[in-house]
């Protein structure tokens, strides 16, 4: 155990530590609930969110309650639940897979990528919510293709800090790109300059189940390279030893890194560093093991992307801010702690 | 044609020496910064503000060059067929100085907001008119046409286009019910941005009857709100409700509003008093065409709104 206080908590008790985080979360999607930009107030809510769950015919002002709890916060909610743990996840395997405690979809142009194939589609004419996930999911595919070429440069997969400078380049070379559609194109700006930035708002339910299918292929790619990603981790000839192919591995973590950070990216916008934050927290939480953190990324990042939205909504009322600057807020001294740490968390 | 522009004393010896030669032709302008003389009627007249474009061609004058609407690459959609071959020299933030060169004009129509360093530098071209007071000011375009008028040499024809303005408000407002509210509102999909009820659009609102109700989260001096969180869109709900969009047309901006969750509860949509409306015209332009165009929205609403 180091001097760090962090450091000292319990790592062998990660059943523990996801029991209470779920618990923090299941707090947090009430808390969502509750609290809007509106006017109204948690009390309100509560009646309206009782008058939803018991299908009570209530008076006009609990109507209203109902109305907002049921149409505009329950959905951001689930967005947030799902986006945060599809980040998060994304994050634990990126940086196994580049064994990069600093890999993070949103610094390493993963989610850049997928912002880039979305206005490229939309300036080419579609705009169906439909048709954006898939669209998302090949941007962020090459992106991620991207980073994994860059990170097998020698000298920069070893320096953590330069995969993300390359990420940063990456990033940098993409955004412009996609400022460059909207310059030459109104209507592509219009319907992007606010996805860009991030935000839970405004979204319908059809969009929300136009995810599940890339999060539930996602989610099997997971459960089955969780042990051989584990392996990987001791270095590559230990896996070819115990029977696992590398090379089969990274393609497969790749593919679901893209369909989640896809997946994310289409409904909520590009959402940088909760894919840092949560594998920094759950390593923090349950030491090293991929298999142990991949189940804490989950609720880690669901937390703090619900909580990120919650905030959004009551800094500047009557308006909200950019989800993206929120997570950033959080992210960016995280991001300066974990470069800072003498000895960066071996991966 | 003579044009000369000279701050105070040397202005006025020069005002002496041209009265002699060319008698009662040269005008003194009160501008912001400071008095300018024009003489004669300009022939190469750019301008680089859309309120000014607006003004020029409404007094029989067509600019040689012009700056973009605000979200555009020309002008404002409501001026076509007015001015097709127009110049585009800038957009609404920035000027393209060198292609105002390009123009030789004989004078440049600038915006109230024109800064001074800014001024420096198109003052050397041409003589160049900057109207003094804010363009949130109230009758400010009334104020400004008075003064691109005289600049252009076309006075009669400003006070004209007013009184047919006051005149048209009047008869207009006398269709618009007592006290009946209206907003005005640029839709954005992650809410409406609330526009303020000292902007242009809102004045000519104002001057045909109905109270502009801004729902009270349009900052002291700022034409519009950020956007409201969609929790908060009862606040847009009023007697009429003009909707916008910069870049297309309005029933887009309809369209995407209706998609959006408690669209449908508002009671002024329930009513069917949302009038889906230019965003170019309503919250961008300003001048003698542009609140025709606008009274027009205006007066087709109330029309439809009268059939059973």
């Amino acid at each position: 155990m180091t001097g760090l206080p962090l450091v000292s908590v319990p790592r062998n008790r990660p059943r523990l530590w996801l029991a209470l985080l779920s618990a923090g979360l299941a707090a947090a999607c009430v808390a969502s609930l509750l609290f809007g930009a509106g006017s109204t107030g948690p009390g309100a809510s509560l009646r309206g969110l009782l008058a939803w769950i018991a299908g009570l015919d209530a008076g006009p002002d609990d109507a209203r309650a109902r109305f907002v709890v049921e149409s505009l916060r329950a959905p951001r909610t689930l967005i947030g639940v799902l986006v945060g743990a599809a980040l998060g996840a994304a994050g634990a395997l990126l940086q196994a897979v580049t064994r990069n405690p600093l890999a993070e979809p949103g610094l390493l142009g993963v989610s850049a990528g997928s912002a880039l194939a979305v206005a490229i589609a939309i300036a080419l004419g579609a705009s169906a919510a439909t048709l954006r996930v898939p669209v998302a999911q090949l941007g962020a595919l090459a992106g991620c293709v991207a980073v994994l070429a860059a990170s097998r440069v020698r000298g920069v997969g070893d320096d953590p800090v330069r995969l993300v400078l390359a990420g940063a380049v990456l990033s940098g070379l993409l955004g412009s790109l996609t400022s460059m559609i909207l310059l030459f194109d109104e209507r592509t700006a219009d319907e992007i300059r606010f996805w860009v930035v991030g935000s839970l708002a405004g979204r319908r339910p059809a969009d929300i189940m136009a995810l599940l299918p890339g999060l539930g292929v996602a989610l099997a790619i997971v459960v089955v390279i969780a042990r051989p990603l584990a392996a990987l981790a001791l270095g590559e000839r230990v896996a070819t030893g115990l029977g696992h192919r590398p090379r089969t591995v990274r393609l497969l973590v790749i593919v679901a890194v893209a369909l989640l950070v896809g997946s994310a990216t289409a409904i909520a916008g590009p959402i940088a560093f909760v894919g840092l934050v949560a594998p920094f927290a759950a390593r923090l939480l349950a030491g090293p093991d991929i298999r142990r953190t991949l189940g804490l990324c989950l609720p880690i990042g669901a937390l703090l992307t619900v909580g990120a939205d919650i905030a959004s909504r009551l800094l500047v009322r009557p308006s909200e801010l950019p989800l993206g600057v929120l997570t950033a807020l959080v992210g960016a001294p995280v991001l300066v702690a974990v470069v800072r740490l003498r000895r960066l968390p071996g991966l | 044609m003579l044009i000369t522009i000279r701050k105070t004393g040397l202005c006025l010896a020069l005002t002496a020496l041209l009265a002699v030669s060319l008698p009662g032709a040269a005008r003194m302008l009160d501008t912001r910064y400071g008095t300018i003389e024009i003489d004669g009627t300009p022939e190469r007249v750019v301008t680089l503000h859309e309120g000014a474009l607006d003004a020029a061609v409404a007094l029989g004058t067509t600019p040689v060059a012009a700056v973009a609407t605000r979200g555009g690459d020309g002008v404002a959609r409501y001026m076509d067929g007015r001015v097709d071959d127009i110049a585009i020299v800038g957009t609404a933030r920035e000027t393209h100085i060198e292609a105002v060169v390009a123009q030789r004009p004989d004078v440049i129509l600038a915006a109230a907001t024109l800064p001074e360093s800014q001024y420096r530098l198109l003052s050397n071209i041409a003589p160049t008119v900057v109207p003094k007071g804010s363009n949130f000011a109230p009758d400010a375009w009334q104020a400004h046409t008075r003064l691109y008028a005289r600049a252009l040499n076309a006075t009669d024809r400003a006070e004209a286009l007013i009184n047919n303005f006051d005149t048209r408000t009047a008869a207009i407002a006398t269709q618009v019910p007592e006290a009946a509210e209206a907003t005005l509102a640029r839709w954005m999909p992650q809410g409406p941005l609330v526009m303020a009820d000292i902007i242009f659009a809102s004045r000519v609102l104002a001057a045909a009857g109905f109270t502009v109700n801004d729902a009270g989260v349009v900052a002291e001096g700022r034409p519009h709100s950020d956007p409201l969180s969609l929790e908060n869109l009862d606040r847009i709900d009023s007697d009429w409700l003009f909707l916008a969009t910069l870049n297309a047309d309005g029933e887009n901006a309809l369209a995407q509003a209706r998609s959006s969750p408690g669209f449908e509860r508002l009671d002024v949509v329930q009513r069917d008093r949302v009038v889906a409306v230019d965003g170019q015209l309503w919250t961008s332009a300003s001048g003698p065409i542009a609140a025709n165009a606008i009274l027009d929205d205006i007066a087709a609403a109330l029309d439809l709104d009268r059939q059973p």
